[in-house]
């Protein structure tokens, strides 16, 4: 990798942060209760159909179809698939949209079953960045959480891909578990620092509706969540990686300057990106679309030669511009006010001003130059926030 | 039909004791209603009635009884409301009767509300029957309670009757002994008419029907009659009476029972208590008991919707044409917006009137503690009535507050007796009298404020006696008390809505719980928001909701973006419909449960 900084890779946020393509691969092993992607187990036999389709509908893609700044294969687990199978999609992204040279190219990975060889074949394939599902590095908040992998195992895998050559490596963490104790975390945290990946995201844990995860707390055989409690354990993050030299770029993102995830500023910065798979959504100038959910729909689209577009919304610019502040004030850099204006032009701004000064006057957000933030301090109220600025 | 053959009785009784079931059962015997169009509660006609299982609006129906001696009757049946607050019309339905079935459950005694009523029948000089109910049920006592029943109106226990008014036994002797026992009524037919409305609703297509009784002389169809205590004038447009449908009459006879349809479109025109007469010759003096309805209790009523406020105020202007005691006038508060202060005859007529509200208008609305008139005098000498705790004046200013005081009647088991006047004494009561009624029953009265008695009194009562007590209250004039107004400061702003005026003792109690309340409905904001008890500037008790410390979605990726803003405009919404108290968000829902005064005086 070049050691030039890259647009987006500063993790700050960007007027016209490129084009991304997104990659969904539903499969998973097995599924944790936690869990609310759309992902299925048990569908083996589908791989090879389904990345058929996927290739051939990446192919016949009609949308405006500039070069990929980024491409991201999240999931499920897309590691379930074969080497050859995900270096055959990433071909048909090359094909259709073309890379940067640059481009970030990234690929999620579970912790087990991923060896040396694996991530040597991927970087042939062109991939260059992994991330893994590593949640925990303690065994009890593992099985709490449903995770078949070890802690050893995670570490191995987070070796195994630099080892192979890979300069990204992220880790995933996830944190506030009713299985986790104070010093759980550090556990987890501590270990990761000392694995050095150059990008950890640690997420609190969410009680998605629908999960069944959801139902065993409303059934009261789990305790909900304490966000007083998750909180805590945020501001730890915030200790541990900081001192690791991994800064905080987004609410749940940390990373050593120059690794942040030029995709994912992408999405923060309300970017254009094309997304291809079962349930993946795209983005293209105010339109929001999603493809079909269940993958036999998905597949059965393709062969049939029909749009497995499941729907989509069209966003005036009001709309636009409060999403854009929803997404752009998890960056800690904040958005630019010019740029947003240059985009959604002033009277969407201009309605939104009156709250934003309230916000500031009570040290809730602030500015740097033509950026607006959410003060460090209001970090882990940003809903609040953004619900204001909607 | 003659005076000599005429009765008009009513039937006290407590709730659920089977004053409707009698009734029906007394319709059934006579033949007022055949067997087949018999449906349960036949007189209780309103939905809210048959819901809650009580009568509120009185009605009259005339039955016609072939009696043993062989002669035919003329009996009125004359409804009477069974709760507290409806004391005067009660008393003015029981003016309007000869005598009183005094109807009681076998298996539970008497009860404080059929106590205070037997003794308005007692000064009324009212012929008595006592009649004990559901001696079919197993843990019927009947001889146990026709002692009671007898030590109490005086005679013996054998003149108590004994029925099942479910299985109709014991019922025909009902009716023969109201034939026997009641007087036949004694009014001049010579005279001029005086009549006595002792109930009148509005109907929407016919406008007010006064139920009346003709004490003396006859109202004739079509004849200019007085509403004497209003000074209207109008024509009787119809007469007629209930068998139990409406039939028009041509003449009420001295004696008789019917309704009057006059034209009159608001029923504070057609008062109860009121006396008809004709036009021209009137009657020199109308019946004696006229009252103007009083209101006892009041309380600010808010629409949850600011944009309700005109349906509100139509709503109120149409109930007001068939509830002459409703009063109301428009306030506004800085928590709740724009309403009104309504005034009521007491917690069970507020209850109706906001139900009625909800129900038939569709309107969603938030009330305020109820609160009682208190009379102030200035200390410039002037006097003023404060019904909404923010309009009284500052304490430098009060000379002396008088508070309207009640006299209470609680009948509980003797077991009870001294929670019973713990509680009492806790509210700031003076014993009076103590009355067994047995060995196990006990009446006990006190002395109390009616501020005391909306608050809680009615379920603290119920739940310190497991049920068994049961209360009564009759108003007993103004006294002078120290009382304060005790404020709600959120974030050190006072909210107007949970100004409440307290004895000077019991401020910090209602502080330290109005406090903790609302410490636990107001979510936490972005900051810490002390919750304050004040009386005036004095702090008197403090709880602080913590500011909330996450409230951020854990991620929002490409996947995400639709799904997440939904959720945030959920959140947006959500407080664009809360009250902002200054810097304060709090949701409806904290104010309707801050405000939520668990009483029902319904219930027994």
């Amino acid at each position: 990798m070049s050691s030039v900084a890259v647009a987006g890779r500063t993790g700050e946020w960007l007027e016209s942060p490129g084009f991304g393509v997104y990659v969904h691969i539903p499969f998973c092993t097995h599924r944790c209760h936690y869990c609310d992607f759309n992902t299925y187990s048990g569908m083996e036999d589908q791989y090879e159909v389904y990345v058929e389709a996927l290739v051939a509908d990446i192919l016949r893609w009609e949308g405006p179809a500039p070069m990929a700044s980024s491409v991201f294969f999240g999931g499920g687990t897309p590691t379930l698939l074969p080497v050859g199978s995900l270096a055959r999609i990433l071909t048909a992204v090359r094909d259709r949209f073309g890379c940067a040279p640059d481009a970030e190219i990234t690929i999620e990975a579970n912790p087990e079953g991923t060896g040396e060889k694996v991530f040597a074949g991927l970087l042939d394939a062109g991939f260059n960045r992994v991330s893994f599902g590593v949640q925990s590095l303690v065994p009890s908040v593992l099985t709490g959480l449903g995770r078949m992998h070890s802690p050893a195992t995670a570490l191995r895998a987070i070796a195994a891909a630099r080892a192979a050559g890979f300069d990204d490596v992220n880790a995933d963490l996830i944190y506030g578990s009713p299985w986790e104790s104070t010093s759980d975390w550090r556990v987890s945290l501590e270990g990761i620092v000392e694995a050095e990946p150059n990008h950890v995201s640690a997420y609190a844990l969410t009680i998605e509706e629908g999960t069944p995860l959801a139902t065993l707390v409303a059934t009261g055989r789990v305790p909900d969540v304490d966000p007083d409690l998750q909180a805590d354990r945020h501001g730890t993050a915030e200790e541990l990686l900081g001192a690791a030299g991994l800064e905080r770029y987004e609410i749940s993102n940390w990373a050593r300057p120059g690794r942040a995830c030029r995709h994912n500023v992408l999405y923060w910065s309300a970017g254009d990106y094309a997304g291809f798979g079962a349930g993946a959504h795209g983005h293209v100038a105010g339109r929001r679309s999603w493809r079909r959910r269940l993958p036999r729909d998905f597949v059965a689209g393709v062969d049939a030669g029909t749009s497995t577009e499941a729907g989509a919304e069209v966003l005036d610019a009001d709309a636009r511009c409060g999403e854009a502040f929803m997404l752009g004030l998890r960056l800690a850099s904040g958005l630019d006010l010019a740029g947003m204006g240059r985009r959604y032009g002033a009277e969407p701004l201009a309605t939104r001003m009156p709250v934003v000064q309230e916000l500031t006057s009570r040290g809730l957000m602030e500015w740097e130059g033509s950026c607006l933030r959410i003060a460090p301090s209001a970090t882990m109220v940003a809903g609040d926030i953004c619900a204001r600025l909607l | 039909m003659d005076q000599a053959h005429q009765r008009a009785i009513a039937v006290i009784a407590h709730i659920d004791h089977g004053k409707s079931t009698l009734s029906d059962r007394l319709l059934q015997l006579t033949g007022t209603v055949s067997d087949r169009d018999m449906r349960e509660q036949y007189l209780d006609r309103m939905d809210l009635e048959r819901e809650r299982g009580i009568t509120i609006k009185a009605a009259a129906v005339r039955m016609e009884y072939a009696a043993n001696d062989g002669k035919r009757y003329e009996l009125n049946l004359i409804d009477t409301p069974g709760h507290v607050d409806f004391g005067y019309e009660v008393s003015r339905s029981l003016a309007a009767c000869d005598g009183v079935l005094l109807l009681v459950d076998a298996a539970q005694g008497i009860e404080a509300q059929t106590l205070t009523n037997l003794y308005l029948a007692v000064d009324a000089g009212l012929e008595i029957i006592p009649i004990l109910n559901k001696i079919d049920l197993p843990a019927a006592q009947p001889d146990k309670y026709a002692e009671e029943l007898a030590a109490l109106i005086g005679g013996n226990p054998d003149e108590v009757l004994r029925i099942s008014a479910k299985t109709g036994e014991g019922v025909p002797e009902v009716l023969e002994a109201i034939v026997e026992k009641v007087p036949a009524p004694t009014g001049d037919p010579h005279e001029p008419l005086r009549a006595l409305v002792f109930d009148s609703i509005y109907d929407s297509f016919r406008g007010v029907i006064a139920y009346l009784r003709v004490v003396d002389g006859r109202l004739t169809s079509r004849q200019q009659v007085r509403f004497m205590a209003a000074g209207l004038d109008v024509d009787a447009d119809e007469i007629g009476v209930m068998s139990p449908d409406a039939q028009a009459v041509e003449l009420l006879d001295t004696g008789e029972v019917g309704y009057l349809i006059s034209g009159i479109k608001d029923v504070g025109l057609a008062k109860v208590g009121d006396t008809v007469t004709v036009r021209p010759g009137s009657a020199a003096t109308a019946l004696p008991g006229y009252r103007e309805p009083k209101p006892m209790v009041y309380a600010g009523i808010y629409p949850t919707e600011g944009d309700d406020f005109p349906l509100l105020r139509d709503a109120l202007d149409k109930l007001k044409l068939n509830d002459a005691a409703l009063t109301y006038e428009p306030e506004s508060s800085g928590a709740l917006g724009f309403g009104f202060r309504c005034g009521f005859l007491g917690l069970l007529h507020m209850e109706i009137v906001r139900e009625r509200l909800e129900r038939e208008f569709g309107l969603s609305l938030i009330a305020t503690a109820p609160s009682v008139g208190y009379e102030i005098e200035l200390t410039d000498g002037v006097k003023k009535v404060v019904r909404n705790p923010t309009d009284m004046p500052d304490p430098s200013q009060i000379l002396e507050i008088q508070e309207p005081y009640v006299s209470v009647m609680i009948v509980t088991p003797t077991e009870f007796v001294g929670t019973v006047m713990q509680l009492c004494q806790e509210r700031r009561g003076e014993l009076k009298e103590m009355h067994y009624l047995s060995t196990e029953r006990v009446e006990i009265r006190y002395k109390m404020p009616l501020g005391e008695i909306i608050f809680d009194f009615f379920d603290r009562l119920k739940s310190l006696t497991k049920g068994y007590a049961s209360l009564d209250y009759e108003p007993a004039g103004l006294y002078g008390s120290s009382l304060v107004r005790v404020d709600v400061l959120l974030n050190q702003q006072p909210v107007d809505a949970f100004s409440t005026i307290v004895h000077r003792d019991k401020a910090y109690d209602y502080g330290k719980t109005m406090t903790e309340r609302l410490r636990k409905l107001i979510p936490r904001q972005l900051f810490d928001v002390p919750i304050q008890a004040a009386i005036g500037s004095r702090i008197i008790a403090r709880e602080t909701v913590k500011a909330k410390r996450k409230d951020v979605l854990a991620k929002c990726y490409g996947g995400d973006v639709s799904r997440k803003r939904k959720l945030l405009e959920r959140q947006k919404e959500g407080k664009r419909r809360m009250k902002q108290i200054g810097s304060v968000e709090v949701p409806q829902s904290a104010f309707i449960e801050a405000l939520r005064v668990d009483v029902d005086g319904s219930k027994t």
